[in-house]
């Protein structure tokens, strides 16, 4: 009886095999590439101005909530009307290049359109008020701003990173007094953490709960 | 439907205690229907689209494919777009809300919009204001959808081209030299005057040209009332009815609870003087040929032909001993009723109220008025007072017009706000009239049918968008304030008509003028919505008797009867583009996205009618077809026709809808008809209803007794005093456990909350052919029940969200983890896992869970983005949905109180349903708190559990209603 197939037969199978396998790779590498979020983590996001949190929180010292001045009272933190901009830059650097576009702005009374870098899902209801309320530092969730040349998101935003604070808020929990400073440490954070959540009347039996930020 | 009267005679022999049904079929006992009925699903007998398998499975595969492809897309990179200068220091991101007033469906009602970030996504009602006290109607409800109604006109049109406001200023112009003369030959038409600033430029529009005349045209009259005041006062009086006073209402076909003006301050009256646990409890008897909701709350609903009810008042005029009063003919009403209705109104002397509704003739009002003042009831029960506004015929409007139209007379002719082309009678003619007229000007909202038939078509801005003032049934006047600026390049009436009289006034200075108030007052009138001390006076006026000898007793035909009545819903035709009203289920015959002729069984008895059947209407010389529901409890020889559809041209949503009702309408009897004459054309129309969706297989899902057994044995609805053991482990509570409570007693069956929740909760729309298939979405359904005989059935309602069970057998079906409990007790819908196998829907024994079949919710439409609340996730295709208790309420007022750390008071969250509910039928709150609202309903002896035996312990649980029927026609309800 003769071979049904011809010996070299095994090398276009193996041949085909890794086609199918370096095919295969390929689509997983290309559907990432086209469903992963507009920037990654560390990757700093380009902005119509090239503002610098790092010139102004970290060489300046002035206080997070000058410009983001709703972060206390509402679920947005609040980005700042170019009137705010103009409190000080109708007198320093107004001939810079690079603040052109918040002097026209400014002038013509267009807006500018910052592009977001900490995006959240439609169906995830974060509050910038309640967290601020419960002493959750800005610095836990949007890094070292005072050391971002352009503004960059330094945490995965993901529902397992929320999760992990939400399970276990006193790994994180500051006194009000520091949430607004950078590179703030406790001496003892878990024993603050937990001193915090009977102070601020944190109910930690709903902070898992679905509806607390899906509705 | 054959023999179904016999068949019913022998069921209900048989039948012992009470026993609900939902439709004719189920109590006829139909097989074809009992097989649908038992269906759990009964739209997945019919798949959609109707597929073969080869069709399928090439779908099949495409969807695989699609979704797969469907998926490749990354997050969109969203911006910022911060202003340039903030307008005020309020965070942007908080809503806000505005006091303003709202005419809608005939009724003037104030509100507060809700606005987030300037675009008013919600109407509420405004609690300071009288005739809402923080309640509103549907169509108050829908009124934001209108505000963003994609088919909205933009721009004036001139002879179907597009033009601009200054090309029709100019035109402004040629007609202001034309008619500087005298006006002659100038004449404007425009709906009742509801607002006084609008009255006061109609005096300055006759001073300015004294030829002109002013026609005013209401499709849905007060005529009656009018002409009934002047019969009994000699002058145009309005009523203002005091329902709380009242311990005994007869109400002559007059809707108070439902298509009245002023009904939701009525429905808050009526219902606190009807608390079985306090001490009185007042007494309905409604007398009407077809259903309504005054009717559905009745403790005696005697259905009599339209005609006879004026001759039944006269027989008990008679009994009363009125003077004057003689009845020459019998109505057909036992002497027993007769009797017992007259020692109830004579015992309550001056507590006792007598009104009659717009379709009784003029005479019947002015009996009405004579009976109140022979009951000691006029300044009590009822006040009078003298509108400030002119009080004027709206078919004598329409005549005068359309004869000087006949004429010739009419040069130009400024339709204001109305659309007389589709909304008149046939007879009328209006149409035919109109194009002789040489110039013609229309404003409106739409270009509708009247705004084709114009050159010049001028958009209108909505009544969120510009400044006005309008009176309210009461007498009282509130200010409109504008809440966005006009979407579209678009002007109100006020400026229309400041255009031609050259009035340069700012749109608020001219409102403001209108009151002539200073700047400090109308601020807090803007901020309080209310004008005060603006409703006037009452006056104490005396019956003039003479018109009892001019009472003109009907023939006694022994024909039909047509009568007209606005739709519950679109009302006369205005709202036909609205979806939210279109779907919302109509009261009693829960149907949507269509009109009816209602016969009653009987007739359809007589003339082998089912649902749906194809009837030809004729009534002198005016003919049309309209599909036929048999409408239990309807009189015998009465065919009830609702106006509002078949519109032509009301835009991508209203078009090609129902039969227009206004081709058997004629100027001299808007109302009832005799001589109709029916024939069955063998021809079936689809008609979407909800009547049989959701079905609980009778389980007693409603329980109701009479006032006297109720106080025999208080705790009659309650079957287990403690809960039966489960095998489910107790949840965790956490600091709240919100709970809900009906209170069927109060709920008067109007759909407000049904409205609110689509327009809280961003619940798309379906259409009528899925409607037919049973997947409307909305979160809050009313269930109507009827109870006895199918001629005079009782009617019951009973409001339906998630009951939010303890033990919830949705919940342990889902394999994805997709509904789950929360720590207070709420049982949550995770649209962002779910995945649509719809077990939980299955498993659920109210039906309250919805699924999007299809993606229903509209995602490219631009203006219907902006409408939505931010709040509240727009749900996708394959997501299963359900009633949340408003969970962004809670969450808000969560957010609120722990900011400051304080507990959440009571009262605090108010779900959508709750709040707009004309009744307060339903409470809401934190049931832990044996303080708390809804705690102390939760103890009333008339509280119980829907289907309680299944052991799932809902957090919304109902109170049994009560009736209290006179004790000696108790067997005679």
């Amino acid at each position: 009886m003769t071979q049904i197939f011809h010996p070299r037969f095994g090398l276009f199978v193996k041949l085909a095999l890794l086609a199918v396998l370096v095919l295969a790779s390929a689509a997983v590498l290309a559907w990432r590439g086209l469903t992963n979020e507009p920037h990654r983590i560390g990757e700093a996001v380009e902005q119509p101005v090239p503002f610098s949190h790092k010139h102004h929180v970290g060489d300046d010292g002035i206080d997070c909530r000058y410009c983001h001045d709703t972060v206390e009272t509402s679920a947005f933190a609040g980005m700042p009307p170019i009137s705010t901009c103009m409190t000080c830059h109708s007198q320093l650097y107004t001939d810079q290049a690079v603040l052109k576009p918040v002097v026209e702005s400014w002038e013509r009374g267009v807006a500018l359109h910052w592009q977001r870098v900490h995006q959240l899902p439609d169906f995830v209801y974060f509050n910038h008020s309640i967290h601020v309320a419960k002493g959750v530092g800005c610095e836990s969730c949007h890094g070292r701003v005072d050391r971002m040349p352009l503004t960059m998101r330094t945490k995965s935003l993901s529902m397992e990173w929320c999760l992990d604070c939400h399970r276990a808020p006193q790994k994180y929990l500051r006194p009000r007094e520091q949430e607004f400073a950078m590179g703030w440490q406790a001496d003892d954070q878990q024993k603050l953490g937990l001193a915090l959540i009977k102070r601020y009347h944190i109910d930690t039996r709903r902070l898992t709960d679905c509806s607390v930020c899906h509705r | 439907m054959s023999g179904p009267l016999d068949a019913l005679r022998t069921r209900l022999a048989d039948a012992r205690g009470p026993h609900y049904w939902r439709a004719l079929e189920e109590l006829v006992e139909q097989p074809a229907w009992c097989a649908r009925l038992s269906e759990a699903f009964p739209q997945l007998s019919q798949l959609e689209p109707q597929l073969g398998r080869r069709g399928f499975l090439k779908l099949l595969g495409a969807s695989l494919a699609l979704a797969g492809l469907g998926a490749c897309s990354r997050p969109p990179q969203e911006e910022i777009v911060p202003w340039v200068r903030r307008p005020d220091q309020l965070p942007p991101a908080l809503p806000r809300f505005y006091a303003s007033t709202l005419a809608c469906a005939g009724d003037v009602a104030g509100v507060l919009v809700e606005t987030h970030q300037g675009r008013p996504t919600k109407i509420e009602g405004n609690p300071a204001h009288p005739t809402s006290l923080g309640a509103t109607t549907p169509a108050m409800q829908a009124a934001v959808l209108e505000l963003w109604d994609p088919d909205r006109s933009q721009a004036p049109v001139h002879k179907g081209v597009a033009s601009s406001w200054d090309a029709f200023g100019d035109e402004v112009r040629t007609l202001a030299t034309r008619f500087a003369a005298d006006g002659r030959g100038l004449h404007v038409l425009s709906g009742r005057l509801d607002s006084p600033t609008l009255a006061v430029q109609r005096e300055a529009w006759l001073k300015r040209f004294p030829g002109a005349r002013w026609h005013a045209y209401e499709a849905v009259d007060e005529d009656n009332a009018l002409a009934g005041a002047r019969l009994a006062f000699g002058e145009p009086l309005r009523a203002r009815y005091r329902f709380d006073r009242a311990q005994v209402v007869l109400a002559l076909e007059a809707d108070f609870l439902g298509a009245m003006l002023g009904a939701l301050r009525h429905g808050r009256d009526f219902i606190g003087g009807r608390d079985p646990q306090a001490g009185a409890f007042s007494r309905l008897y409604v007398m009407e040929a077809s259903p309504t909701l005054t009717g559905a709350k009745a403790d005696h609903r005697w259905a009599l032909g339209s005609a006879h009810i004026g001759m039944a008042a006269l027989e008990l005029g008679e009994l009363l001993g009125v003077p004057g009063v003689h009845a020459t003919q019998s109505s057909g009403l036992s002497t027993r009723r007769l009797r017992a209705l007259a020692q109830d109104l004579d015992a309550q002397h001056g507590s006792s109220l007598v009104l009659a509704g717009r379709t009784q003739p003029a005479w019947v009002h002015a009996l009405a008025h004579l009976l109140n003042e022979a009951l000691g009831n006029v300044g009590h029960t009822v006040e009078y007072y003298a509108p400030p506004e002119p009080w004027t015929s709206s078919a004598q409007g329409l005549r005068e017009l359309t004869a000087a139209m006949a004429d010739g007379q009419v040069d130009t002719l400024l339709i204001l706000d109305g659309n007389p082309v589709y909304a008149t009678p046939a007879d009328a003619q209006f149409a035919a009239h109109l194009a002789k007229v040489p110039r013609r000007i229309h404003l409106g909202l739409y270009r509708d049918e009247t705004a084709r038939a114009c050159q010049w078509h001028l958009p209108r801005t909505h009544a969120l968008e510009a400044w006005s003032d309008l009176r309210a049934a009461d007498g009282t006047a509130s200010a409109v304030q504008p809440v966005i600026a006009p979407l579209y390049d678009c002007r109100s009436e006020h400026e229309l008509l400041a255009l031609f009289l050259g009035d340069l006034q700012s749109p608020r200075a001219r409102v403001q003028g209108t009151w002539q108030v200073d700047e400090a007052a109308w601020r807090a009138i803007l901020q309080n919505g209310v004008i005060p001390h603006s409703a006037p006076p009452a006056q104490p006026p005396r019956v003039d008797r003479g018109f009892l000898e001019q009472v003109t007793m009907p023939e006694d035909a022994p024909g039909l009867e047509l009568l007209f009545a606005p739709d519950p819903t679109v009302w006369d035709g205005r709202y036909a583009n609205n979806g939210w009203l279109q779907e919302c289920p109509k009261p009693l015959t829960t149907l949507t996205w269509s009109n009816v002729a209602l016969v009653s069984p009987e007739l359809a008895l007589a003339h082998e009618l089912k649902n749906g059947d194809a009837l030809e209407l004729r009534i002198d010389g005016r003919h049309t077809q309209a599909p036929v529901w048999v409408m239990p409890g309807q009189a015998a020889r009465s065919v009830t026709v609702y106006l509002g559809y078949g519109r032509r041209h009301a835009g991508r949503v209203g078009g090609q809808l129902g039969f227009d009702a206004y081709a058997l309408r004629s100027t001299d009897a808007p109302w009832r008809s005799d001589g109709l004459r029916i024939n069955r054309t063998g021809a079936q129309l689809a008609l979407a209803t909800t009547q049989r969706h959701h079905a609980m297989e009778g389980r007693e899902p409603v329980r109701t007794s009479t006032l006297e057994a109720f106080r025999a044995d208080p705790a009659f609805a309650q079957e287990h005093a403690q809960p039966p053991p489960s095998l489910y482990p107790d949840r965790l509570h956490g600091e709240y456990a919100w709970g809900m409570s009906v209170d069927l007693n109060a709920c008067i069956g109007c759909g407000a909350c049904t409205v609110a929740c689509q327009a809280e909760n961003n619940i798309p729309v379906v259409g009528a052919e899925e409607v037919e298939r049973g997947r409307e979405m909305h979160w809050i359904r009313i269930d109507r029940y009827y109870e006895g005989d199918a001629r005079a059935p009782r009617i019951h309602h009973q409001p339906v969200p998630c009951m939010h069970c303890e033990h919830a057998p949705c919940e342990v079906v889902c394999p994805v983890g997709a509904t789950v409990h929360d720590a207070e007790g709420l049982n949550v819908q995770v649209y962002n896992r779910c995945v649509g196998t719809r077990f939980c829907s299955n498993n659920c024994p109210y039906k309250v869970r919805r699924f999007n079949f299809l993606q229903y919710s509209d995602l490219h439409t631009e203006t219907l983005k902006a409408q939505r609340n931010p709040d509240v996730s727009v749900r996708n295709r394959g997501v299963m949905e359900k009633c949340t208790y408003c969970i962004q309420r809670i969450q808000t007022a969560h957010i609120a109180a722990d900011r400051e750390g304080r507990r959440i008071a009571d009262g605090e969250v108010l779900t959508a349903c709750q709040a707009v509910c004309p009744t307060q039928a339903i409470v809401f709150g934190d049931q832990q708190d044996p303080a708390s609202a809804v705690s102390r309903q939760k103890a009333s002896p008339r509280h119980y559990t829907l289907l309680e035996e299944l052991n799932t312990r809902p957090r919304t649980t109902y109170l049994a209603a009560i009736r209290n029927p006179h004790p000696a026609l108790e067997d005679d309800a």
